[in-house]
């Protein structure tokens, strides 16, 4: 875990560029009293550099939500070091790895980030992550570009791309991971239950981790059947999406497949259906006794 | 919109084809907005970036993305951490993208190669990060077998990229 603790007192100026965790890089644009409710307050106003929104903190509360300054060079040089170094064991725990990462997030710094980038992305190697830590990924990633690409002052698609030369070295195969390895590492026993846990997590586990070109299609049907919830959030929309396509394609041979398996059931079938016409036919026969 | 303003002379099959291929992967349209010369004053292999930067813009509304294809070669890219190949470039949210077939010998042949990196140039200008599933067009472009996918994205990434566009639509 990183280092959590902030200077003791975080001094604000005008034009100060700050980071406000969860949010990103924010700029200050005032530092001004007011009078609320019969006290007079200190506010900091910041405004976020990505989409502009404003916000305003209380100076007394600066410090305890975790509001820093843009890294410097050295912290940066330590980052990358990091996500150089082999330190690639992933907590298999997902409570405590999500407990973890949301510290990381909103404690962590730059360093916490990078961690929480790492780690997912390590974890990723072993089996697809479910949807809430593919989005906590995204998050950390899009924060961690964005405070890089403040701290160097360069353009965030070459900040970006700088750390993941590092994750994602060039004509290096992407390597699979199996659980035995983290579980040495970690010596976590709660490991073992897996699939339950990562199941109540997110609800969209994609199964086949390791063998993903086999299950590419099963994946892609479980995908596509699991996607209902995110989707129902988003607005409820479907676009023809491309892979449904495949998809689908893929599902015709099975249904033919199963149509030439079929000629034994339709006896089966038959059979009881019988009895059901038969039963239908009493049914209707007894309704219109009643009725009379 | 898609708009594909080409740098040089492609089979019209092939353009119509990348067309539908970034229709489907986006779900937005796309057309050929003809035809540009390159800028004076730089030679190949290219600065992707300086590239872009240089290049004039076609008329398009402000919501539109703009993708320049070439067939000239890239200069690879010197980052904090090494340099990467680059077989095209786009800036985070930017509204332009710039993608090489130089790589591909018949952009017939590897049509799909020159979309998964359009797709991918495209992807960032509607914020996509890099993606963690190596089938996903978002991948890191410079890894192995990159090339050899397919045009697709992983279920976040066409779901994100939707949101993008519907916001940006809105």
């Amino acid at each position: 875990m990183a280092e959590t603790a902030l200077p003791p007192l975080l001094t604000l100026v005008v034009g100060d560029r700050v980071v406000y965790p969860n949010q990103g890089v924010c700029r200050v644009t005032s530092v001004e009293s007011k009078e609320v409710a019969g006290q007079t307050l200190t506010f900091v106003t910041m405004k976020r550099e990505e989409d502009g929104a404003v916000v305003m903190v209380p100076e007394a509360k600066v410090r305890s939500i975790g509001l820093r300054k843009v890294a410097v060079r050295a912290d940066v040089d330590r980052v990358f070091s990091f996500l150089r170094s082999d330190s690639d064991k992933a907590n298999l725990d997902w409570k405590q790895r999500a407990r973890t990462n949301v510290e990381r997030m909103s404690q962590g710094g730059l360093m916490g980030l990078a961690e929480v980038v790492k780690g997912l992305q390590v974890l990723s190697e072993l089996r697809p992550l479910p949807t809430k830590e593919r989005e906590l990924y995204d998050n950390a990633r899009h924060l961690l570009v964005a405070e890089l690409s403040a701290s160097l002052n360069i353009a965030e698609v070459d900040a970006e791309d700088s750390v993941d030369v590092v994750l994602f070295p060039p004509g290096r195969e992407r390597p699979k991971r199996t659980a035995e390895e983290f579980r040495s590492g970690t010596g976590d026993e709660d490991g073992m239950e897996l699939g339950e846990d990562l199941l109540d997590m997110g609800g969209e586990m994609e199964l086949g981790g390791e063998s993903e070109a086999e299950a590419e299609p099963a994946e892609a049907e479980a995908e596509e059947a699991a996607e209902p919830a995110p989707k129902a959030k988003a607005g409820g929309k479907s676009k023809a999406a491309p892979e449904k396509k495949p998809a689908a394609a893929k599902k015709a041979p099975e249904k033919k497949a199963a149509a030439k398996k079929a000629p034994a059931k339709p006896e089966k079938k038959a059979a009881p259906k019988k009895p059901a016409a038969k039963a239908a036919g009493k049914k209707s026969a007894a309704k219109p006794a009643k009725k009379k | 919109m898609i708009r594909l303003v080409t740098l040089d002379a492609y089979d019209p099959k092939v353009i119509d084809r990348l067309c539908k291929v970034l229709y489907t992967a986006f779900g937005v349209g796309c057309e050929h907005a003809g035809d540009m010369p390159l800028p004076a004053g730089q030679s190949e292999p290219f600065d992707a970036q300086a590239l872009l930067e240089a290049l004039p813009s076609p008329r398009a509304y402000a919501d539109d993305k703009i993708l320049y294809l070439t067939s000239r070669k890239l200069k690879p890219r010197s980052l904090l951490s090494g340099d990467v190949p680059s077989a095209g470039f786009a800036n985070q949210n930017g509204p332009r993208a710039l993608v090489s077939s130089a790589a591909v010998k018949d952009p017939e042949a590897g049509l799909k190669q020159i979309a998964r990196h359009a797709m991918h140039q495209l992807g960032h200008t509607w914020e996509l990060h890099h993606c963690l599933d190596p089938r996903c067009a978002m991948y890191p472009p410079w890894t192995l077998n990159y090339d050899a996918g397919d045009t697709f994205f992983d279920t976040f990434c066409r779901d994100k990229s939707e949101q993008k566009i519907r916001l940006a639509k809105s």
